[in-house]
């Protein structure tokens, strides 16, 4: 089997179309199954191309039928194929919670081990452009809370290519991938992949002294935006721990990053309440309270629906001021810490290659 | 599955099979009280034909995709009765490492693929399993079972269309007791079920006499002969009558839900009642294979803390 190639510059687009190329030349059991995995857009470019390459049968659109589709993509991979099933919006995954919950999660320990359903679950999550209150979700933490389901958020195509094609080939479960639209067109500077070890794990993106901030997905890349900006305009100095896999994450790393530092900022793509922010507060709160200086900080999205409006968008995600400002304040103890903030409202704008509609 | 030289004809080797199964599910009904079997029991009493024709004409390679109602098709694709007794004692040697209780019997070995306890959820599965088939060129072919309630849930629907859109080699075999749980078919249809599947370009036939194994095997022979020459689904309707109560072992008219008279005009019809000179020749067979079958779930341990983790991931 080849792996993916590595190459110096990527887009997050790019990535996942490598791995799923991949899979299904490596692979004749491997199948993509989805609403407009064969279309002209394929899923924002990720499986464009895949139907002329192998065939409506490998690569195969559906009814919109969400828990139809699972559930068929189950018997398939009970009966030998390696489904990768999409939804070009996390939020329709809800449809399919019944199939995912109670039954993939379950197949393999509900009959005493005699089963085994790996498959591959794409989910995209949506924002800005007015995506509104149902194309906006990251539903992460409704998973990851069930046990027998992999939940991997990943930042940056180096986590695609480590991730997607390990999960295809070697993990024996069920595995839903939450990816971000606004990072679809970006280009990331790629490093060495990180092989020999399972990358369902979290990984330190970032050595640093003052802070300790883990992050999902989009805000991974937003921390190192912060972290870069404090470099420059403060001494302080953060560490970046990218959660990735938010349903297994690696907790020894946090927990000796935050022994390092004292000080924890978690950022999430969700809301706050029983998510991935709460949960990281658990396992502190849990296992090493003492090792926190100051209160814990959480950032996620306001408690509401999320609004059209870009005014109310804007205010509804937090943006890089609001994560650098709370940074600031927490090294150093107070509000009014006096470093120069930046003064960009709002995170759609500076990802301007997405201009919408979708 | 096994099939018994000593059978003078197919007729009795069928009547051996339904009968076995009712007479497990009676032992169970007598164990019940004692609360060794700490599992809710979904009895198919009254329904064994329906198991017992169908499953003669599958081959062990062929898949069957069940619900919790589901002892009287473990036991007809060849399940190992002492690993079911056993799972139902919930101990570690049961079919299911005692993870799985009545309702998640498998036996992978014969092509049960698994039972699930949410209503209509493993239909779809039938119908992966089947397109996997098809992909695969494999020769087999997969079967859903499901009770008339099932198909109010809309996965039915998306199964129906998807098998019918893509010509998989699946059956969709209805066992129509007229009830789900306490709820009457006429109090939840709009649709006829045959006509309803034909919708979808499948053909779908019927078995009124649901208690008769040999008409169940006869009908089922023909579904099964379409599905492997034509490789597209079909849909049958085993029309049929559950004698016990939903769940549990007691029954419908205590609590004044069905009238004695309904049943007995289907117990009226029913081998297994009728024929009791074939009752008496195999009964002293099965109930030594049922009693070594309840004396190996006794013997046998329970699953350990090592278990309790185990097969998560
Ligand atoms: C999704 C779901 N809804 C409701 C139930 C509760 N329930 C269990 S069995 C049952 C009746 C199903 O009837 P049917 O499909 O006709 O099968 P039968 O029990 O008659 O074999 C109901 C409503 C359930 N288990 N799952």
């Amino acid at each position: 089997m080849t792996s993916p190639t590595n190459s110096d510059v990527l887009t997050y687009r790019e990535a996942v179309h490598q791995t799923m190329r991949a899979a299904l030349r490596d692979n004749p059991r491997t199948i993509i199954i989805g609403q407009g995995v064969d279309d002209h857009k394929g899923i924002f470019g990720s499986t464009a191309g895949l139907l002329k390459e192998f065939g409506g049968e490998r690569v195969m659109d559906t009814p919109l039928a969400e828990e139809g589709v699972t559930g068929i993509a189950l018997g398939a991979a009970l009966n030998g194929l390696y489904p990768i099933q999409t939804h070009i919006r996390a939020d329709f995954i809800l449809l399919a919670m019944n199939q995912l919950i109670n039954l993939a999660a379950k197949y393999k320990y509900m009959f005493g081990g005699r089963f085994q359903v790996p498959m591959l679950i794409r989910v995209v999550i949506g924002r800005s452009w007015g995506q509104g209150a149902q194309h906006s979700q990251s539903f992460q933490s409704l998973f990851a809370h069930v046990p027998g389901l992999v939940v991997i958020m990943p930042s940056s195509p180096q986590t695609i290519l480590e991730s997607y094609p390990y999960v295809i080939r070697q993990h024996p479960g069920p595995v839903i991938a939450f990816e971000h639209r606004l990072m679809y067109d970006l280009k990331f500077h790629m490093s060495e992949l990180r092989v020999g070890h399972s990358p369902l794990t979290s990984f330190r993106i970032r050595a640093g002294k003052h802070v300790t901030i883990v992050a999902t997905s989009i805000m991974v890349m937003e921390a190192v935006r912060a972290a870069e900006h404090l470099a420059r305009h403060s001494d302080i100095d953060c560490e970046i721990i990218d959660l990735h896999c938010v349903s297994h994450p690696d907790q020894e790393l946090i927990l000796a990053s935050l022994a390092k530092t004292g000080k924890l900022l978690v950022a999430d793509t969700s809301w706050k309440a029983y998510g991935v922010c709460a949960e990281v507060c658990r396992l502190v709160a849990e296992r090493a309270p003492g090792l926190l200086q100051a209160p814990v900080v959480t950032l996620g999205m306001q408690p509401a629906p999320c609004p059209t409006a870009k005014s109310l968008e804007d205010l509804f995600y937090p943006n890089l001021r609001d994560l650098t400002d709370a940074l600031a304040a927490l090294v150093k103890g107070r509000r009014d810490h006096g470093i120069r903030l930046p003064d960009e409202k709002s995170m759609a704008d500076v990802y301007k290659k997405f201009k919408g509609p979708f | 599955m096994k099939t018994y030289a000593r059978f003078p004809d197919l007729f009795e080797e069928l009547f051996y099979q339904a009968l076995r199964i009712r007479l497990f599910e009676e032992r169970i009904i007598a164990l019940y009280p004692s609360d060794k079997i700490q599992s809710p029991v979904h009895l198919s009493i009254g329904q064994e034909a329906a198991a017992v024709g169908a499953c003669r004409q599958l081959e062990p390679a062929d898949l069957l995709f069940c619900s919790y109602r589901s002892h009287a098709y473990y036991l007809a694709k060849g399940g190992p009765m002492p690993a079911m007794m056993a799972e139902l004692y919930g101990k570690v040697t049961g079919c299911g490492q005692g993870k799985a209780g009545s309702m998640h019997l498998a036996a992978p070995e014969v092509g049960l693929m698994g039972c699930s306890a949410v209503v209509a959820s493993t239909i779809p599965h039938a119908v992966g399993a089947a397109l996997a088939a098809k992909l695969q060129k494999q020769s087999r072919i997969i079967v859903a079972v499901f009770g008339d309630g099932a198909t109010d849930e809309g996965v039915y629907h998306e199964s129906l269309n998807f098998a019918a859109l893509h010509k998989l080699p699946v059956i969709f075999l209805c066992e129509n007791n007229g009830w789900a749980a306490y709820s009457p078919v006429a109090a939840r249809h709009a649709y006829q079920l045959r006509k309803q599947a034909q919708v979808y370009g499948i053909p779908a036939s019927a078995v009124e006499e649901g208690f008769c194994p040999l008409k169940v095997y006869k009908a089922f022979g023909r579904v099964v002969d379409q599905v492997r020459k034509t490789s597209s689904p079909c849909f049958i309707e085993v029309k049929t009558s559950r004698y016990r109560e939903h769940v549990g072992i007691g029954d419908d008219f205590s609590s004044g839900i069905r009238q004695r008279a309904e049943l007995e005009a289907w117990q009226a019809k029913d081998p297994l009642i009728q024929r009791q000179d074939l009752v008496a020749k195999y009964t002293p067979d099965i109930a030594a294979e049922i009693d070594a079958a309840v004396r190996y779930a006794e013997e046998s341990p329970w699953p350990g803390p090592e278990e309790l983790l185990k097969d998560v991931i």
